[in-house]
């Protein structure tokens, strides 16, 4: 021993279990902080590489450009780069599909969403990239060193070397329209005649304050600037910075509770350490050690604590997030959707959870150094009573408790008898809860609106008719459905196949709704005039635009859950010509700065509807009747900005096309894709297989493919509810670790008094029993304050959300149930091992006791 | 009815702890009775054994060897909790350092015994008790608002409330001033008398041991003298 210090050190030897229950308590809370914070910051990072493949890694775009435009931002002081990109004509291919070539600078190509594949990019005119499903569909399928004849911006054939394959991407597939690149001189560019397919896009230097500088940028042509919102949003440069604001503040919550309750573990493990040591620091202060030396050494204890627990809690945190992601892309998971998510380290992350990890340790052992240094040196030599000098309060306020008999009644003093112990105890139970419910609350709703649950995200594939060929020699005569009953049924006889749903295009329309039929809030929120004005019958009408839908039986039956009024069945809304509407909307409210939930109209079961379907100059009106109303589209994860859905039956919408011209209702209510959802875990394969087969026989069907999409989807959605469950299964370990400490501490300090009440011939069932009243009781508290902050700062975070994307508050039911659940739990079965460690000892030994 | 002449019966009472070479021998076959109402001092130099022979008397320890009666009632052939039902009962125990629940008030204290009993306590009696012991106006006290020799007095309360058979205090007088320690005794003496009640105490104050009826001495763990009114017996 070397000084007087390295008594810290002997004393966490001795007490090795309390010891290594504190650590752990250190290290969980620290591997918490340090993986949330490296979690967060991994996410972003990745989200602004996800952003640049999406939508390209320009920052500001000026969608029609002229060589002036372009030598300007070329020259500019601030841009560090700028291209330009000319869009091309299409060139048909098979099957309908076809194929659009646009020109780009080398910097053109860096700044737009182009991926290769295989092979390189162009870097000379006559040599292009081509997207891989459309270099299937070029005459020959040439690949890379092929040569393709494609139609350049002016119309002009030429004859291009193919020297990449890009990668697909959906829409492009969708559409049916792939898109290829060739190169383009600067010096081309800049002078070329002006024309309205040359675009500009430009990324501003580093350490430019881009926001300050975007109004000048947009001077420079205001009807086709535009900005990679996403991308700056991201980067923190939006003239609306709350996206930011709203994020530090949801992870400065998180954090500040981890943090509390770290220091709540680390407090009440002192505590109990110093409490049980009184007599010997008041020895210590016999024999001449100073109230600072006393302090000293228990901040020592502190320290070497951290000295184990904050390292070990950067390892577990960082390496611990490292290996799942790690088994995770080892098990062929996509990370979070990311095409290779990259865990980034990011030192200031680390150094910040060691620096909170540290300061709460010594924030912790601050109030127990005081106590340990305030002990008087008679204390410890007098030996009489207790040296731990505690106030007893007079408890006057009744407790459901002491319905309970003489044992409830006991526990319900001893919980109250002193007022700091109280309320440590229950600040720790409190916290925990808190952090759970706010935890469980703030994953729940992040993940709703990450989570695309409608259900749309079942459909594997799309088998869609080109338009073209079927539309031959059918003009006349009203549109024959593209596919026959025969062939559905062939598709829905293959195993795996659960839903068919069918796809239709219907005539756009507008509803004529009088303006009393509005709702207040929306034109409120969004102006009086937002829509177009006008008159019908005599009645003063908006015009609001309908997004006309059929639904077959297959679709009107997912439509059942989301019923909030009338009838969704086929056969009714049939029969009375009526249609199923959406009036909920979610528009960007400017004037609040974000997205609100709200209902459009005012529309209930019963009420008519006008629809036009014609111009508003050549009207063509129709009356359908309400008779559902839904809470949402259950085939589109979002809401609509500003139009009314308007949901009909095939009948419905049959006898509303009536009478209405080829050229207003193409297609009218035929038959014109099919979507197929498979059952839950079937296997992809023989479906595609026999779908490819049918696709082949009829040149007309095109077959899309999401299957790959789709299990990304739920693999992210796993993935989601892995690390949801992972931090929430910490917490709940940081949690219980607290409730044990607290509810152990206070019985540990009470030996010699069970002793007493032993001695006085209480028995060991009575004293388990006011023992575990006490935990449980402590519980019941602790949930119901916790309940009240959790709920309430669940509700500031809500609020913060509420800036991003309008939700409406859901009640945070199931955080609360379970914690408090937990809580009780861990109250009840937190008493059992003092309880076991009492009944094994003699009552003799408990009197001995020192306290 | 059927009493028996003697309320308390060691017979052949021994206590070690450890094993081997760490072997203490604590008691060494320890037998005496006591009749009912007598004042027993057990006196002997620290570590002679006392301490141990009043515990195992009380049915707080286990004796390694050997048995207890109290009221004919074998203390070591019941199970723990009906020990504790009989303590409760028949033994009132007195510690040196008061040993009062903080939580509770004067009267709830003294109470104790009975409320665990779930028994309505007989509040003439309670009230009795109380005045005798001088805390009629210190009833709704808390311990921590009452001075020591008003402690160990409420502790002579909880002792007493279940008229049990047996009084056992453990220096009762060690943290009191004389003129409390006198007051204490005194009341012990009165409990004796007017409750008729058996009390035995340990002590190192030899003036107590001067009032007794009986004195037993402890020596190295067994029992080395037994005098009624300073005769030998």
């Amino acid at each position: 021993m070397n000084g007087y210090g390295a008594l810290a050190g002997k004393y966490l030897k001795q007490q090795k279990r309390r010891t290594v229950l504190t650590v752990v308590g250190i290290l969980l809370s620290v591997a918490l902080i340090s993986a949330l914070g490296t979690m967060g910051q991994s996410m972003k990072d990745n989200m602004v590489d996800q952003t640049i493949y999406n939508n390209g890694a320009y920052e500001i775009r000026y969608t029609v450009a002229t060589p002036e435009l372009l030598q300007t931002l070329q020259h500019h002081a601030l841009i560090e780069k700028a291209g330009a990109i000319r869009k091309g004509e299409a060139t048909p291919l098979a099957k309908g599909y076809s194929l659009e070539l646009a020109q780009a600078t080398t910097a053109g190509l860096e700044l737009a969403p182009v991926h290769l594949l295989k092979g390189r990019l162009p870097a000379a005119d006559g040599e292009a990239v081509i997207e891989e499903w459309a270099l299937a569909q070029l005459p020959g399928t040439p690949t890379i060193g092929g040569k393709a004849e494609l139609a350049r911006p002016d119309g002009t054939k030429q004859t291009y070397s193919i020297v990449g394959i890009l990668n697909n991407q959906r829409n492009n597939m969708t559409y049916g329209m792939g898109s290829a690149y060739t190169w383009l001189d600067d010096e081309a560019a800049l002078a070329t005649v002006p024309d309205t397919r040359l675009s500009a896009a430009a990324t501003f230097k580093k350490g430019v304050d881009i926001s300050a500088h975007l109004p000048e940028f947009e001077q420079l042509s205001p009807e086709s600037f535009d900005t990679n919102t996403q991308l700056l949003a991201l980067k923190g440069e939006t003239a609306d910075k709350s996206l930011n604001k709203t994020l530090i503040v949801i992870f400065g919550v998180l954090i500040g509770l981890v943090v509390l309750s770290t220091i709540a573990v680390i407090y009440n493990a002192f505590n109990i350490a110093v409490l049980e040591r009184m007599r010997h620091f008041g020895l210590l202060r016999t024999i001449g050690a100073t109230p600072g030396q006393l302090r000293g050494i228990v901040f020592r204890e502190a320290g070497l604590l951290a000295l184990y627990g904050v390292p070990a809690g950067l390892i577990v945190g960082c390496g611990g997030l490292w290996l799942v992601l790690e088994a995770m892309s080892a098990a062929g998971f996509n990370i979070l959707t990311f095409d290779g998510f990259k865990l980034t380290l990011h030192v200031w992350i680390i150094a910040g959870s060691a620096v909170v990890g540290l300061l709460a340790v010594m924030l912790a052992a601050w109030l127990p150094a005081r106590k340990a240094s305030r002990v008087a040196p008679v204390d410890a030599v007098r030996g009489t009573g207790s040296i731990v000098r505690e106030t007893y309060k007079r408890v006057r306020l009744p407790s459901l408790l002491r319905l309970l008999g003489i044992e409830g009644n006991m526990a319900s003093k001893n919980i109250r008898r002193n007022r700091s112990k109280f309320r440590i105890t229950a600040f720790s139970i409190v916290v925990s809860i808190t952090l759970f419910i706010v935890f469980h609350y703030f994953a729940q709703e992040a993940f709703k609106v990450a989570v695309d649950d409608s259900r749309d995200d079942q459909v594997a594939f799309q088998m869609l008719s080109s338009f073209t060929q079927a539309e031959q020699g059918q003009r006349d005569g009203p549109v024959q459905d593209l596919f026959d009953a025969a062939t559905v049924a062939d598709i829905a006889a293959i195993p795996g196949v659960e839903h068919i749903y069918g796809r239709y295009n219907l005539p756009e329309a507008s509803i004529y709704l009088p303006t009393a039929k509005l709702s207040r809030e929306f034109l409120e929120k969004m102006g009086e005039d937002f829509f177009l004005k006008s008159t019908l019958g005599g009645q003063e009408i908006g015009i609001v635009p309908a997004y006309t839908t059929l639904y077959d039986e297959e679709r009107l039956k997912q439509a059942q859950p989301y019923l909030v009024a009338g009838t969704a069945d086929p056969a009714k809304l049939s029969e009375t010509g009526a249609v199923l509407i959406v009036q909920k909307v979610k528009p960007i409210v400017f004037s609040e700065k974000k997205k609100i939930n709200m209902n459009l109209s005012e529309l209930k079961v019963g009420d008519t509807i006008a629809l036009n379907f014609g111009t508003q100059e050549k009207p063509v009106m129709r009356e359908a009747r309400v008779g559902g109303i839904l809470s949402q589209a259950p085939f589109t994860p979002t809401l609509l900005d500003s139009e009314l859905y308007v949901i009909g039956t095939k009948q419905t919408y049959a006898a509303l096309l009536k009478g209405i011209p080829f050229d207003e209702a193409s297609y009218g209510t035929a038959l014109r894709g099919l979507d197929i959802a498979l059952a839950d875990g079937a296997d992809a394969a023989p479906v595609r297989q026999a779908l490819q087969a049918m696709a082949a026989q009829d040149p007309s069907i095109r077959l899309i493919d999401f299957v790959e999409e789709q299990r990304e989807q739920r693999q992210f959605n796993l993935q989601m509810k892995i690390f949801i469950y992972g931090f929430l299964g910490v917490i709940a370990l940081i949690g219980s670790l607290n409730i044990i400490n607290t509810v152990q501490t206070n019985l540990m300090l009470r030996r010699r008094e069970f002793g007493v009440l032993q001695a006085v011939g209480m028995t060991m069932s009575q004293l388990r029993r006011m023992a575990t009243l006490e935990g449980v009781w402590f519980g019941v508290i602790g949930a119901f304050w916790g309940l009240l902050l959790g709920i309430g700062i669940s509700f500031l975070l809500y609020r913060q959300l509420n800036n991003v994307e309008g939700i409406p508050f859901s009640f945070p039911i199931a955080g609360a149930v379970i914690s408090c659940v937990f809580a009780l739990g861990v109250g009840l079965l937190s008493v059992q091992g003092p309880l076991r460690k009492i009944a094994k000892a003699s009552v003799v030994e408990e009197l001995r006791e020192e306290a | 009815m059927y009493r028996p002449m003697n309320v308390i019966e060691a017979a052949g009472l021994s206590k070690s702890y450890g094993k081997d070479s760490t072997l203490v021998e604590a008691l060494r076959n320890v037998s005496f009775s006591i009749p009912q109402g007598e004042f027993v001092a057990i006196v002997g130099a620290s570590g002679s054994g006392k301490s141990t022979l009043l515990h195992l008397l009380g049915g707080l320890d286990r004796p390694t060897g050997g048995s207890v009666r109290i009221d004919g009632e074998d203390l070591y052939a019941l199970k723990e909790s009906q020990r504790a039902v009989f303590r409760r009962r028949k033994i009132g125990f007195i510690f040196q350092s008061y040993n009062l629940i903080p939580v509770l008030n004067v009267e709830e204290n003294i109470m104790l015994p009975l409320l665990l009993d779930h028994r309505q306590p007989d509040k003439a009696y309670v009230r009795e008790l109380i005045d005798t012991l001088g805390l009629g106006d210190r009833r709704k006290h808390l311990p921590s608002e009452l001075s020591g020799g008003q402690q160990q007095r409420v502790a002579i309360g909880r002792a007493l409330a279940y008229r049990p058979a047996i009084v056992l205090a453990d220096e009762p007088t060690g943290n009191l001033d004389s003129a409390n320690g006198r007051e204490v005794l005194e009341l012990l003496k009165l409990a004796v008398r007017q409750f008729h009640q058996t009390v035995v105490i340990i002590s190192h104050d030899m003036n107590i041991a001067a009032e007794a009826d009986r004195v037993l001495r402890m020596q190295d763990g067994r029992l080395v003298g037994d005098s009624r009114g300073g005769v030998v017996q």
